[in-house]
C-alpha cells in the first residue's frame, strides 16, 4: 500500500525528533550547559548555527537537548488523561446508570474551571516543576477524553454490529474491549495528537510563569520565555525553539491525521 | 417532557454543582502554600504585624466558620472585600468581566471567520496541496506560544505598521473593539486551528456519507449539497467546540491579557491566586461557573435546534 | 522583572536641578512647558494609597505625588530639606524636635494645613497597632502644638527621627476630612479616604480603575514653586497605565503611546540608549541584590552546611561578581561592597570577597566540606534577573563541588517560607525607605526585629551597637558604630553578596523633569511635556 505524502512527512519529522531525543549528545555540537563568556548573545553563524544566549550557551545544542524533555511532556502530559479519561468514558458510556450521571456532573464541574487557571493553581499547590505539571494536567485533562469516549461509546453501543455480537453471546468485557474500544477510540486518538502539541505549549506557558521545567534544564517553552527580554536584540533566542515546537506539532498532526485517514479507509 | 421543563430541570441540576464548586474552590484556595497576609505584607513585616492583620481579616477563624461566612454571603449574592485591593469583590469583577466577555466573543468570531472557509477548501481538496498548506499554516498557529505570538503581532501590526494600539483597552465601545482586535486575533489563532481541524473532519464525513451519494443520484449539484449539509454540520461543530472550550476561553486568556495589558478576569484570577486573595478567587470561580453553565445550556439548546435528532 | 521584591520608597522636591543638570543636560525648571498630559507605564498597580497602612512599593512609589511630609529627602538621598515644615531645630539635649510649619499651605480640598493635622497624622503613623511602618516613629512620646510650632517629644534621643520625618509614612493628611470619611474603624476610614485622597501633594487623583489606569490632575493649591517663581507642578494631567509585560511596555513607549516607563529590563537598556526618540535614565539607587542564607544548624532535620561561617565565606569567594554583573545587568551594576548600598549614609566600604576559587576551596577544606554538598535556593518564579543570577551561581559553585538546586515559587509561598525560616537560600533585593542606615541594619543584622532576614544569624555585639546607634546623635561616634556593624556582618557573611543597580527608567525625548531618588520615589512635580 502507498502511504499518503502528509503521513510520510509526519513520520519523517517524528523520526528526526526521536533521534534528537535519544542521541542528543551525538548530534549537538556543544554541551548545552557550558558557558562561554567570550560568545555571549552571539548571532547565528558558523560557530553557533542557532546563535547563543546571554550565558554564551549554544542554542542549537540546547534546542536539540530540549527535544527529550519536550517529547516527554507530550507523552506524560497526555498519557495520564488518556488512560484515566478513556477508561472512565468507556465504562460509564457502556454501563450508564447512576455512575454515568455522577461522572457527567463531575465532568461539568471540572470543565467550569478554566483549564490553564486550574493547572496553575494545582502546580502552585504542589510546587513548580514538570512532574507536578503532569499531575495537574491529569487531574484536569481527563474530562476531555472521558467526554469524547463516552459520546462515541454511546453511538457505537447501539450500532448493528454490537447487537449482532450480543446475539452471539459475547461477554461484556469482550464486547467492550474487542468491539467498542477499537471503534470508539478514533476521535480520541485524533484529539490526542492535538493534545500532545497543546501539552508542549502548556509547558511553555508555565515556563513563562516560571512554573514549568526548572533551570538549567533546557526546554523549548522555557527557552522561548528566556529569549523574551532579548526579543529585539537577539531574536534567535526565541525563534529556533519556537520553530522546534511548530515542527513537532506539525509532525504529530500530520501523523495523527494520516493514521486516522488510513483507519477510516480500512473501516 | 417539554423543552421549557427540560431547561428548568437543567438549571435545578446546576445548583448543587455550584455548591460543589464553592466547596472545591474554597478548599483548593486554602491548600495553596503561603497565606494572604504574608503575600500582602511582603518581606518586611514583623510576625506581630502578620498576626494582627490576620486577625483583622478574620483569617484566624476556623475553616468551617470561614466557609459558612463565604457560603452565606455568596447565597445572598455578595462576596465581601478583596484582600489585596481592599475594594468590594463585586466591583472588581463587574469592571473586568465585560472586557473578557467581549474579548472571548471577538476571538470566537474571528476564529470562525478564519476556520470556516478554509476548512471547506481543505476538505474539498483532502490530502492535496491546498489541504496540506492550510493544515500546516493552522498548525503553526496552534503550536506557537501565545506570549510569543502576541509579542510578534504587537511588534509588527502595532509598533511597526501602527495599524493598532499597543495593548490597553481604551474608552468607549469603538475603542474597545479596536484595542481588543490583536489580543482576540492571538486567541483566535489557536482556537481557529481547533475548529478548522474538527470542521474539516466533519465535512469529510458528510462528503463520504451515503446521503450525499443519494442526493447526487437525485441530480443535485455538489455545491448545493455542500451548502445544505456542510453549513449545518459546521454550525453544530462550532457550537459544540465553543461549549467545550468556553471555560478555557473565558478564564484562560491569562497570558494574552497580560501581554496586551487587557484588564480582564483571566489576569485578575491569576493575580488573585498569586496573592492568595481568597474572596476574589472564590467569587470569580463561581461567576465563571455560572457563565460556563449557561453557555453549556445555550449550546445544548442550539444543538437541539440545529440537529433535531439530539434531544436537550 | 515582574513582581520583584524591589521593596519600598518615599518622597522629594524639585530642588534637584544640580543633579539633573549634571546627568541629563539643562535643568527642566528653566524651560519647562506648562500644561499637557504625561502617561507613565507602570508594571503593577498600587493597592492601598494610605501612607500608614500600605505594604508595598507600588504604593510608596507614587504617594509622594499626592501627599507631603514635614521634611523631604534630598535628591541624593543623603539628607533632608524643608517640606511642609520650613525649618527644624533639635532642643532639650536631643529629646525634642521643634518644627516651623509652612504658612499658607492648603490641602487639595481647599482647607488650610494646621498643627492639628500634623499631630493627628503623626499620632496615627506611630500607633503601634497601625501598619507596618510605625517602628520608624517608635521613639516619639508625644506630638504637640508648642505656641505655633510643632513639638515632637521623644522618649530618648533618636538619630533617625529627622530622616523619619521625611519618610512616606509620616505624610500629613487633613484630620477633619479623614475623620468625616465613612467607616466604622480607622482602617475602614483609611480605605475609603484613599479612594479619593486629599493631600498637599502636587497632584490629586481623579479616577482609578484597579489594575488598569490611574488618572491624576494638577493640584492647583500645591505649595511648591518652580525656579521661575510659578507654581508647580507643570503638568495638567498625569496618567499611570498598568502594563505588566516588560516587552509590551517598551513597545508602547517606542510607539509613543506612553511617555515614560519604569523597570526597563537591563537587557533592553543599550537598545533604548541608541534610540534617538528616547532618553534612557539610570537613577542612582539604594538597591542591592543578594542571596539570603539560612545559617541555622539544621534545616528540615538535616545538617545545614551554611551554619559554618567558612562555608559562607567560601561561597562568596566562589562568586565572580563581575561576571554576574556582566550577564544579568549587562554591565549596569556595580559589585556590593557592604550589605548596604554605597548610597546609604554611613556606608563603609571593604573589598568584599574577591573572586578566588583557590581560597574558596581552601575554606571549604577547613570546614571539612571539601567533598562538596547540595544547596537549594528559593526564588520568585518567572523573575529573569534572579534566574540569571542563580544559573550563574549554579555554574560557579559547581567549580568548588557545590551543587545548587533552583526552586521557583510564587510570591506568597516565598514570603511565607521565608518568614517561617523554611529556606536554605533565597534570592532577594532591598531598597531603603529612609535616608539612614538604621532601617536596613535593623532588618539585615539586628536579630530581634525579623531574625536578621529570617536567617537565624545573631551577634550580640551587633545588636548592642545597633541599639546604641539609634540613640547616638554624635555623627562621628555613630559612623564608628556603623563601621563596626558592617565589618562584623560582612565578615560573618550571612548573605551572598551580588550587586548594586540603578533604577532604569525610559522616556520619550519630549517628556522631561522626572526624578527618581535613591529611595525609589517617582517624583513628577517638575515633569513636563515639551512641544
Amino acid at each position: 500500500m502507498r502511504l499518503p505524502f502528509p503521513l510520510i512527512a509526519g513520520l519523517g519529522i517524528l523520526v528526526l525528533l526521536l533521534l534528537c531525543a535519544l542521541l542528543p549528545g551525538a548530534i549537538a555540537p556543544y554541551d548545552p550547559l557550558a558557558f562561554d563568556y567570550t560568545a555571549m548573545l552571539a548571532a547565528p553563524g558558523r560557530a553557533h548555527l542557532f546563535g547563543t544566549d546571554q550565558f554564551g550557551r549554544d542554542l542549537l545544542s540546547r534546542t536539540i537537548h530540549a527535544t527529550r524533555i519536550d517529547l516527554q511532556i507530550a507523552l506524560f502530559a497526555t498519557i495520564g488523561p488518556l488512560l484515566i479519561g478513556g477508561a472512565i468514558g468507556l465504562l460509564v458510556g457502556w454501563f450508564g446508570g447512576l455512575a454515568d450521571t455522577l461522572v457527567g456532573r463531575l465532568i461539568d464541574l471540572v470543565q467550569t474551571f478554566p483549564f490553564l487557571v486550574l493547572v496553575i493553581a494545582i502546580v502552585a499547590v504542589l510546587g513548580p516543576g514538570l512532574e507536578n505539571m503532569y499531575v495537574a494536567v491529569a487531574i484536569v485533562g481527563w474530562v476531555f477524553y472521558a467526554r469524547l469516549m463516552r459520546g462515541e461509546v454511546l453511538v457505537q453501543k447501539h450500532a448493528d454490529y454490537i447487537a449482532a455480537a450480543r446475539a452471539l453471546g459475547y461477554s461484556q468485557p469482550r464486547l467492550m474491549l474487542r468491539h467498542i474500544l477499537p471503534n470508539a477510540i478514533r476521535p480520541v486518538l485524533i484529539y490526542l495528537v492535538t493534545d500532545m502539541a497543546l501539552a508542549i505549549l502548556l509547558g511553555s506557558s508555565l515556563g513563562y510563569l516560571g512554573l514549568g521545567a526548572q533551570p538549567p534544564t533546557p526546554e523549548w517553552g522555557v527557552l522561548i520565555a528566556d529569549g523574551k527580554n532579548f526579543f529585539t536584540t537577539a531574536p534567535w533566542m526565541s525563534l529556533f525553539p519556537g520553530l522546534a515546537i511548530v515542527l513537532t506539532g506539525l509532525g504529530f498532526s500530520l501523523t495523527g491525521d494520516g493514521l486516522a485517514d488510513l483507519m477510516d479507509v480500512r473501516r | 417532557m417539554n423543552r421549557a421543563g427540560a431547561i428548568v430541570g437543567r438549571i435545578a441540576q446546576i445548583i448543587p454543582t455550584f455548591f460543589l464548586i464553592g466547596v472545591v474552590v474554597f478548599v483548593l484556595a486554602r491548600l495553596l502554600p503561603g497565606d494572604a497576609v504574608s503575600a500582602m505584607l511582603g518581606d518586611r513585616a514583623t510576625d506581630e504585624a502578620v498576626r494582627r492583620i490576620t486577625h483583622q481579616l478574620g483569617l484566624d477563624r476556623s475553616m468551617v466558620a470561614q466557609f459558612l461566612t463565604f457560603i452565606g454571603q455568596a447565597a445572598q449574592g455578595h462576596f465581601g472585600q478583596s484582600l489585596a485591593f481592599r475594594v468590594p469583590v463585586a466591583s472588581l469583577i463587574s469592571e473586568r468581566l465585560p472586557v473578557t466577555l467581549l474579548l472571548t466573543l471577538m476571538a470566537t468570531l474571528i476564529a470562525m471567520c478564519m476556520a470556516l472557509p478554509l476548512a471547506f477548501v481543505a476538505a474539498m481538496n483532502a490530502n492535496r496541496w491546498p489541504d496540506i498548506l492550510i493544515r500546516a499554516v493552522f498548525q503553526v498557529g496552534l503550536s506557537s506560544p501565545v506570549f510569543y505570538v502576541g509579542l510578534v503581532l504587537l511588534t509588527v501590526f502595532a509598533a511597526g505598521l501602527r495599524l493598532f494600539p499597543v495593548g490597553g483597552y481604551g474608552e468607549g465601545l469603538p475603542a474597545h473593539l479596536y484595542h481588543l482586535f490583536l489580543p482576540a486575533l492571538t486567541l483566535a489563532l489557536s482556537f481557529s486551528a481547533v475548529i478548522m481541524r474538527t470542521l474539516r473532519g466533519s465535512i469529510l464525513a458528510v462528503l463520504r456519507a451515503e446521503f450525499v451519494d443519494f442526493a447526487r443520484a437525485k441530480g443535485l449539484s455538489a455545491r448545493v449539497i455542500l451548502l445544505r449539509h456542510v453549513l449545518r454540520s459546521a454550525a453544530i461543530t462550532t457550537v459544540t467546540l465553543v461549549g467545550l472550550h468556553i471555560g478555557s476561553l473565558l478564564g484562560g486568556a491569562v497570558i494574552t491579557e497580560s501581554v496586551f495589558a487587557v484588564p480582564g478576569v483571566g489576569r485578575l484570577m491569576v493575580d488573585s491566586i498569586f496573592s492568595r486573595d481568597y474572596p476574589v478567587i472564590q467569587a470569580l470561580t463561581l461567576v465563571l461557573a455560572v457563565l460556563v453553565s449557561l453557555t453549556f445550556l445555550a449550546t445544548d439548546l442550539l444543538h437541539g435546534w440545529l440537529d433535531p435528532r439530539a434531544g436537550v | 522583572m515582574t513582581p520583584t521584591i524591589l521593596l519600598n520608597r518615599r518622597a522629594t522636591l524639585g530642588g534637584v536641578a544640580a543633579l539633573l543638570a549634571f546627568q541629563f543636560g539643562p535643568a527642566p525648571a528653566l524651560a519647562a512647558t506648562r500644561g499637557g498630559r504625561m502617561v507613565f507605564g507602570r508594571y503593577a498597580d498600587s493597592l492601598f494609597l494610605d501612607p500608614v497602612l500600605n505594604d508595598a512599593n507600588v504604593d510608596i512609589w507614587v504617594l509622594t505625588n499626592l501627599y507631603d511630609t514635614l521634611l523631604l529627602p534630598t535628591a541624593d538621598g543623603q539628607g533632608v530639606q524643608p517640606g511642609l515644615a520650613t525649618a527644624y531645630e533639635i532642643a532639650d539635649a536631643g529629646r525634642t524636635v521643634l518644627l516651623t510649619l509652612r504658612e499658607g499651605v492648603k490641602f487639595s480640598d481647599g482647607t488650610p494645613l494646621t498643627p492639628d493635622d500634623v499631630i493627628f497624622s503623626l499620632d496615627r503613623a506611630r500607633d503601634p497597632k497601625a501598619g507596618a511602618w510605625n517602628s520608624l516613629l517608635a521613639s516619639i512620646e508625644k506630638v504637640e502644638n508648642a505656641s505655633g510650632k510643632i513639638a515632637i517629644r521623644l522618649k530618648s534621643p533618636d538619630a533617625t527621627i529627622i530622616p523619619a520625618l521625611a519618610t512616606f509614612n509620616s505624610a500629613i493628611l487633613p484630620r477633619r476630612a479623614f475623620e468625616a470619611t465613612a467607616g466604622a474603624t480607622m482602617e475602614d476610614k483609611a480605605k475609603a479616604f484613599s479612594e479619593k485622597p486629599i493631600g498637599t501633594g502636587p497632584f490629586v487623583m481623579v479616577e482609578w480603575k484597579r489594575g488598569s489606569v490611574m488618572k491624576l490632575k494638577r493640584n492647583p493649591s500645591h505649595w511648591k514653586t518652580a525656579e521661575d517663581g510659578q507654581k508647580l507642578p507643570y503638568l495638567e494631567e498625569l496618567e499611570f497605565q498598568i502594563i505588566p509585560d516588560d516587552a509590551t511596555r517598551l513597545l508602547k513607549l517606542k510607539a509613543g503611546e506612553i511617555d515614560g516607563t519604569e523597570l526597563v529590563p537591563y537587557a533592553r537598556v543599550k537598545e533604548l540608549q541608541a534610540d534617538p526618540t528616547l532618553r534612557m535614565e539610570l537613577w542612582p539607587s539604594t538597591r542591592v541584590a543578594y542571596l539570603t542564607m539560612n545559617v541555622r544548624p539544621t534545616l528540615r532535620g538535616a545538617a545545614n552546611p551554611l551554619a559554618n561561617v567558612k562555608v559562607r565565606q567560601a561561597l562568596n569567594h566562589a562568586i565572580n561578581k563581575d561576571a554576574v554583573i556582566a550577564v544579568t545587568t549587562l554591565g549596569l551594576g556595580t559589585p556590593m561592597r557592604s550589605f548596604m548600598s554605597s548610597t546609604t549614609p554611613l556606608f563603609s566600604a571593604s573589598p568584599l570577597y574577591p573572586y578566588d576559587l583557590a581560597k574558596a576551596k581552601g575554606l571549604l577544606a577547613e570546614a571539612g566540606m571539601a567533598g562538596g554538598f547540595d544547596l537549594t535556593c528559593l526564588t520568585l518564579s518567572g523573575n529573569q534577573d534572579n534566574l540569571n543570577n542563580l544559573t550563574l551561581a549554579q555554574q560557579m559553585w559547581a567549580q568548588i563541588g557545590v551543587r545548587l538546586k533552583i526552586e521557583q515559587v510564587d510570591n506568597a509561598t516565598l514570603t511565607a517560607r521565608y518568614r517561617a525560616g523554611d529556606f536554605q537560600l533565597r534570592t532577594a533585593a532591598w531598597t531603603n525607605d529612609i535616608s539612614d542606615p538604621g532601617q536596613i541594619t535593623s532588618y539585615f543584622a539586628y536579630f530581634p526585629n525579623i531574625g536578621s532576614l529570617h536567617s537565624g544569624w545573631q551577634d550580640a555585639r551587633v545588636d548592642e551597637l545597633y541599639l546604641a546607634s539609634q540613640k547616638e546623635i554624635d555623627p562621628a561616634k555613630r559612623a564608628a558604630q556603623y563601621k563596626e556593624i558592617q565589618d562584623t556582618y560582612n565578615a560573618a557573611a550571612p548573605i551572598v553578596y551580588l550587586y548594586e543597580t540603578p533604577y532604569p527608567v525610559a522616556f520619550r525625548v519630549k517628556a522631561k523633569g522626572f526624578v527618581q531618588i535613591p529611595l525609589g520615589n517617582n517624583i513628577f512635580e517638575a515633569a513636563s511635556i515639551e512641544k
